[in-house]
């Protein structure tokens, strides 16, 4: 488990539609936006990558200080993107897997509509449950 | 120079490495200088620079080339050192300082946008003090030891001509005591070329003494080395430096200074031609001399195989050595020093091949010695060189980050050489166009300082912006990284200006947590600096912060009440999004001829409102005729569209507020806006248009109409529904615009309704198909009277049964009064209206029987006008301070909840309004608790024709004790009676909660004379009973009645039972709570339609010795169906075995079973008796009679039975038949079957003619047939 990881789902008008602070450490109130710095300024690169590769796990792509930016990309270039300072590529492989069906579930849901905020706690239970398991 | 792209660096580079010349004046040469406020070097610094100064050179290998630029850096011998670090970090500190104070002006100026900053060139937005500030950073690490280009080439040693002594003075000038560490410490060579200057002051006096020097010196000191430098020749006249040529190295210098104010042309031009040929003549032939003294003796020791062998056996041996002794272990005498002193001259004389070649012979040699500084210091000049030999772009990389990242490893020390290192192969990057490249060595520079940090992340952020593609969220990341870095040194403004243009990319972002950090931290600065307004509009971006944490949160709101305050100006926001206006919310109440009684009538359905006043209010055709025509002759056809509210009235809007925070907020002085235009007619709409707006400006508060104010506090995340109120005054019309409140004393924020958003509850009716303009928008009229009207005392919770007198007060507060009221009630088995005329009457007595029945007569008899309207005296006008009361009767007929309505109707005496009527409505909500369940069931008497036992089973399902008080029996019909005494049944008198009690009474029709209609059923016994034929109790037994009917009772004769019982209030003096229980339609008829009864004597004596006994036995039949019925009576006399079947039998078993006949004998007791052979009676008369029975009648027909010996017989032996007639079908008669008729119709099936019992449904593809199976008896025997 890390002790810092900041998950987030990013839709592709780059809209945070889904964010948790999923590491172990305690939060801080400053980490919060920081973390979303990072992750935003990440975008960034995983735009100029994401085109390159026909992976969907684009691996680590970029890093602040010790923190590292994983990202992966769906098909419908929806970005689930993890700020984590632990170095589990595999792991975290699984994590966006599993996530990426979680999401796709999500979207199966008639009343969803594709790039608004995922707000059910189901998805938010089992994302948490998954960074345990994974990260 | 082919690459314009290359020029930025290479400038760089000729600008920096270039020849050092020492300088060492006496303090007289400085005093003559000052008085051109200039000091020496400064006054020769702007002659320094030679773009074409054409000086032929050779190279080592004799290859001669021409030197066109040139620049020299004149030192003074004292800053031929390492600069302080303390010196130099205020220095940049200054310099940022300064360039923050400079950027002032525009700090204020909105961000311009991303776009077009991208499209401009990059001299447009990058700060010019980057520049500026690189170059001092560079400087500031100069004059190190491990790199030979600071090193000075020459020494220039200026005496005045009125020194003392002027050849001594030259000789103590280059006293080794004073020299720089450099040459003391054995850094490089001391013996440096020297040139002997001679100033002379023309202001002094002649030259004469001056060329008397110079002819010593030459004497003395060679006559190459010398020169003579006149200046001041002018006489404190006005300068004519156009352009002052050292203004633009003296940027600091005031305008008022004067710099070289008395220096004429000719000194000018002699001080050009003086640095023109040191430089030419001294300074670079010394240095050609030089590198071919250098070139030889490196080629001897270390060029060639053998010197090479030798060299690395060398260096093997040295292995051992400690490293911290490498510091000292170059001296300028060296090879490794020699070598790196020609690489450097050789670079500084453009000579880049033989550097390159030099240094990398050196870089092996130091990377050997682990001597990782020089190693670093030569790594880097590699990479210069490459970079300005324009090849191997990535050899030349590679050396930089080699080096880069020795002068890091190597620690604090070399930490500046890294920054220095670090921004040459930034700029080398980005000469190549590798601005990402270049953005993360600048992130890579950034080390622990600060401030220093600060500058070189900002220029990382430029690097993203200019890199392609384009690094928007980079830039912006860094821009932050830079603010806050620039916010911890206290470079507020820098800060600002950071984080403003991380705005331009932030600007309307949905990551939450970074647009509050930027809006927040940027608000938050302006209003450190004091500019208040710019800092609120930043802090109204973050009011809406529910998705922060609480203590962040607090921490907004503190900083942003705190801003507000400071600010002292009152702000009116649009939309302002704390708390957020529900808008769907929005309801507008407004009273035209409908008016409500209280809230929750507001919120009832139009529709049940229009159903129930149906039949009072004019109809639509009606209403044209009337108001409505009245209405169009007084105002415009215009207006009619609009909404009608009327003056004096409020209007009532009602909208939700949500506090999106988890901190409770006071909002206070919630109000309405409103616009109020004058009601003249107006042909032009546009004008109007344009004065309603002004008007609403203006008469906001005058009185044109009165506003409502608010106060509310909304705890974390609370909604609230403000009602607010606005009352015109005066006719005209009157617009809701929207509505505002104040957050704080100095913070308005308003929204403003927009029409289309807007659902409307108030007019469902019929001129909202009319309307479709502006539902906000309201038609004033003038004042009209209205009613008031309350219910006194309707309870909200009650049992049910529970009878009640209440009043309704109407009141009028105007002075129009109103007459011909109207009024209807929902419903009616709950509410009834009493005799208005007996309006004090004390309650539970006047329900109690009188003697004199002449008051029945007043009575109100809703019964007969069922479901209609109840119409007030025709005399009932209702005026100002005259208070109309009206009696009404309360029955909670049915436990649960319900709603009443009520309305009532009145007209308005004045014809002159736009109103002739107008409507009150009110809803009152009640509870009903259940309290007692009464049943009763009703079987025939078994002895007695026309009278039946019922037992009533009464329970008490509440939660009080109850009285039973009295059972009647309503109508006149029938007469009841109790079997057995209620004091048996309950002792206690109390029916306690839960507690089930069965009483039998007997009931039978009534005679016409006596009516014992009532049971009392109290203790005590001599209660007055009360009367159930009079109201309210029959009326509300009527509607009792209709609501319990169903649909087979027509014909089938019912009872009625009403069961009053009492309970005892909490109050002492109250008389007790009155309770009466309905139940109707108990049908006393069974299945059977025909009744018979046999009766004779029981017993005759008889004297059998002289004939036979014949005894007439009476026979009475009932029809109580609704058919004619035909019946036939047999007897027989059957044999003996036969006459003792059972089946003959049934009537006389079943009724002597029924327990409640004990004083019936049982006729068959003394079967025994009777003889075996002989029957032992026989019939006699007709065998077989035939009556006909009309229906609901009775008959009688005479039997006679004859016996033969005394004993007791069984004449049971006889059979009835009937049929029904006149009925062909019987069973359509009957009520579940014409119920079942009627679904079947109403489904749409047909029944065929044929077979009545079969019904088709035709459905165009296919027929659903339906048989009608069942056992149907239409006989009994």
């Amino acid at each position: 488990m890390a002790s810092t990881a900041c998950f987030m789902i990013i839709s592709k008008n780059d809209i945070p539609i889904y964010e948790a602070e999923v590491g172990s450490a305690l939060k801080k109130e400053e980490a919060a936006h920081q973390h979303q710095f990072i992750l935003h300024a990440a975008l960034d690169v995983v735009q100029d990558l994401a085109w390159t590769t026909s992976a969907m796990f684009l691996k680590s792509i970029d890093r602040f200080n010790d923190l590292v930016v994983s990202v992966y990309v769906t098909a419908g270039h929806t970005r689930l993107m993890l700020l984590h300072d632990s170095r589990n590529d595999d792991g975290i492989k699984s994590f966006f897997q599993e996530v990426h069906e979680l999401y796709i579930k999500i979207l199966l849901n008639p009343l969803y509509l594709p790039g608004s905020r995922v707000t059910s706690s189901h998805f938010d239970t089992k994302v948490r449950a998954l960074a345990r398991k994974y990260i | 120079m082919a690459d314009p792209a290359y020029s930025a660096l290479r400038k760089m580079l000729l600008d920096e490495i270039t020849p050092v010349v020492m300088v060492l004046p006496t303090p007289l040469v400085e005093e003559r200088c000052q008085k051109n406020g200039l000091s020496f070097v400064q006054m020769l610094t702007p002659f320094c620079v030679f773009n074409n100064i054409d000086v032929p050179v050779r190279t080592a290998s004799d290859q001669p080339y021409r030197l066109q630029k040139f620049k020299l850096r004149m030192v003074y011998a004292s800053d031929v050192r390492q600069p302080n670090v303390e010196v130099t970090k205020e220095r940049l500190k200054q310099v940022i300082t300064d360039a923050g104070n400079i950027e002032d002006s525009d700090l204020y100026l909105e961000p311009s946008s991303i776009e077009t900053i991208s499209t401009s060139s990059q001299p447009d937005f990058v700060p010019t003090w980057f520049q500026f500030f690189n170059k001092e950073f560079v400087r500031s690490v100069s004059f190190s030891d491990h790199e030979a280009f600071d090193h000075p080439v020459a020494c220039l040693l200026v005496v005045s001509s009125n020194d003392k002594d002027p050849i001594n003075k030259f000789v103590d000038l280059f006293n080794m005591n004073q020299l720089p560490p450099l040459l003391n410490e054995g850094a490089m060579d001391p013996k440096i070329p020297k040139v002997f200057v001679l100033l002379h002051d023309n202001q002094d006096g002649s030259s004469e003494r001056a060329s008397k020097i110079l002819a010593e010196m030459r004497n003395t000191f060679g006559a190459n080395d010398c020169r003579l430098l006149c200046i001041n020749s002018l006489q404190d006249g006005a300068p004519a430096h156009e352009p002052n040529p050292w203004e633009f190295y003296m940027p600091n210098a005031s305008p008022d200074q004067n710099l070289g104010r008395l220096l004429n042309k000719e000194d000018v031009d002699e001080l050009r031609d003086f640095v023109r040929d040191v430089s030419s003549k001294d300074i670079i032939p010394n240095m050609e001399q030089r590198i071919r003294v250098l070139n030889q003796q490196v080629s001897a020791t270390r060029k060639g195989f053998r010197n090479q062998i030798k060299n690395l056996w060398w260096r093997k041996g040295k292995e051992d050595a400690p490293e911290n002794q490498t510091v000292n272990m170059y001296t300028f005498s060296s090879i490794e020093s020699q070598i790196r002193v020609l690489g450097d001259y050789a670079f500084m004389l453009r000579d880049y091949e033989l550097a390159l070649s030099n240094y990398r012979l050196l870089s092996t040699d130091y990377k050997l010695d682990k001597a990782w500084k020089r190693y670093a210091g030569v790594q880097e000049m590699m990479g210069l060189t490459y970079f300005m030999l324009n090849q191997s772009k990535k050899d030349a990389e590679y050396c930089m980050e080699n080096a880069f990242t020795t002068y890091l490893r190597i620690g604090t020390s070399g930490k500046g050489n890294a920054t220095r290192c670090g921004l040459w192969w930034v700029e080398m990057l980005k000469a190549t166009g590798q601005y990402k490249e270049a953005a993360g060595v600048y992130f890579r520079i950034s080390g622990e300082e600060p401030l220093h940090s600060a500058v070189m992340l900002e220029q990382a952020s430029y690097c993203y912006l200019l890199a392609k593609p384009i690094m928007l969220r980079k830039y912006g990341f860094h821009l932050i990284l830079s603010g806050d870095l620039y916010n911890k040194c206290d470079q507020i403004k820098h800060a600002i200006r950071a984080y403003r243009n991380a705005l331009s990319v932030f600007k309307g972002t949905t990551w939450s947590h970074i647009r509050d950090h930027v809006h927040f931290h940027i608000g938050q600065w302006y209003a450190s600096l004091g500019r208040f307004d710019v800092a609120m509009k930043h802090m109204l971006e973050i009011v809406a912060c529910s998705h922060q944490s609480q203590p962040m949160q607090e921490l907004f709101m503190k900083n942003f009440f705190q801003i507000l305050q400071k600010t002292g100006k009152t702000y009116k926001i649009p939309r302002l999004q704390l708390p957020i206006v529900n808008i769907s919310s929005l309801n507008i109440v407004s009273e035209d001829h409908r008016t409500y009684g209280s809230p929750a009538a507001v919120s009832v359905k139009e529709s049940i409102w229009q159903h129930l006043e149906e039949e009072m209010v004019p109809s639509l055709t009606n209403a044209k005729t009337t108001w409505l025509d009245l209405q169009s002759k007084l105002l415009p056809n215009k207006l009619k569209q609009s909404n009608v509210c009327v003056a004096g009235e409020a209007l009532k809007v009602e909208i939700a507020f949500k506090n999106p925070l988890q901190l409770s907020i006071p909002i206070s002085s919630v109000t309405l806006m409103c616009e109020y235009s004058p009601n003249e007619p107006q042909p032009d709409a546009s004008s109007s248009a344009n004065q309603t707006v002004e008007d609403g400006k203006t008469n906001s508060d005058t009185s044109f109409f009165t506003l409502s104010e608010v106060d509310i506090t909304l705890e974390g995340g609370e909604t609230t529904l403000a009602e607010l109120s606005v009352v015109p005054r005066i006719e005209g019309r009157l617009k809701v615009t929207g509505v505002s409140w104040k957050l704080s004393d100095s913070m308005i924020g308003y929204y403003n309704f927009e029409p289309d958003l807007i659902k409307k509850r108030i007019s469902k009716g019929r001129r909202k198909a009319k309307q479709t303009t502006n539902k906000l928008e309201f038609l004033v009229i003038k004042s009209l009277p209205r009613l008031e009207g309350i219910i006194n005392n309707l309870p909200t919770t009650v049992y049910a049964g529970n009878l009640q007198r209440l009043s309704l007060q109407l009141k009028n507060s105007s002075d129009i009064p109103v007459k011909n009221l109207k009024m209807k009630i929902s419903h009616p088995r709950f509410l009834n209206i009493g005799n208005p005329e007996t309006v004090n009457v004390d309650f539970p007595a006047c329900l109690e029987k009188q003697k004199t029945s002449s008051n029945k007569d007043k009575d109100i008899d809703t019964t007969k006008k069922s479901e209609s309207v109840f119409h007030f005296p025709e005399d009932t006008v209702i005026h100002k301070e005259n208070t109309f009361v009206l009696p009404l009767w309360f029955r909670a007929a049915t436990p649960g909840n319900v709603s009443l309505y009520l309305t009532v109707y009145y007209e308005v005496e004045d014809k002159s309004t736009a109103m002739r009527y107008r409507t009150l409505r009110t809803h009152h909500i009640l509870e009903v608790l259940p309290s007692l369940d009464v049943s009763f069931n009703i079987s025939p008497c078994p002895s007695k024709l026309q009278e039946y036992i019922v037992r009533m089973d009464v329970i008490n399902k509440g939660l009080k004790s109850l009285k039973l008080r009295q059972l009647s029996s309503v109508g006149s019909e029938w007469q009841i009676s109790l079997i057995e005494s209620i004091q048996d049944l309950i002792p206690s008198g109390n029916l306690v909660p839960g507690q089930a009690l069965s009483a039998f009474l007997k009931l039978k029709i009534a005679n016409k004379t006596e009516t014992e209609t009532d049971v009392w059923l109290g203790h005590g016994g001599g209660g007055a009973v009360f009367d159930t034929r009079r109201a309210p109790l029959v009326n509300f037994h009527h509607y009792e009645q209709l609501s319990q009917k169903t649909s087979r009772q027509e014909h089938e004769s019912t009872v009625d039972f009403m069961l009053i019982s009492e309970m005892e209030s909490e109050t002492e003096n109250q008389p007790p709570q009155i309770f009466s229980h309905h139940a109707c339609h108990c049908s006393v008829s069974t299945k059977r339609p025909i009744w018979w009864l046999l009766d004779g004597p029981k017993i005759i004596h008889y004297n059998f010795t002289n004939s036979l006994c014949e005894t007439k036995l009476k026979m009475t039949i009932h029809n109580s169906s609704s058919f004619p019925s035909s019946i036939t009576i047999n007897t027989f006399d059957s044999p003996p075995g036969t006459s003792i079947s059972s089946g003959n039998k049934v009537g006389w078993h079943d009724m002597s079973s029924t327990p409640s006949e004990p004083r019936v004998p049982p006729p068959e007791s003394a079967k025994a008796v009777v003889l075996e052979s002989v029957p032992p009676f026989i019939w006699t008369g007709s065998s077989t009679t035939h009556v006909k029975l009309g229906p609901n009648s009775t008959t009688e027909v005479w039997l006679l039975v004859t016996t033969f010996a005394p004993g007791t017989y069984d004449l049971s032996n006889y059979s009835l038949h009937w049929s029904l007639v006149g009925c062909g079908d019987v069973r359509e008669k009957e009520g579940w079957y014409l119920e079942f008729d009627n679904f079947m119709k109403k489904s749409g099936f047909r029944r065929r003619e044929v077979d009545r019992g079969c019904y088709v449904k035709n459905l165009r593809s296919f027929y659903i047939i339906l048989e009608l199976k069942g056992d149907v008896v239409g006989s009994d025997t």
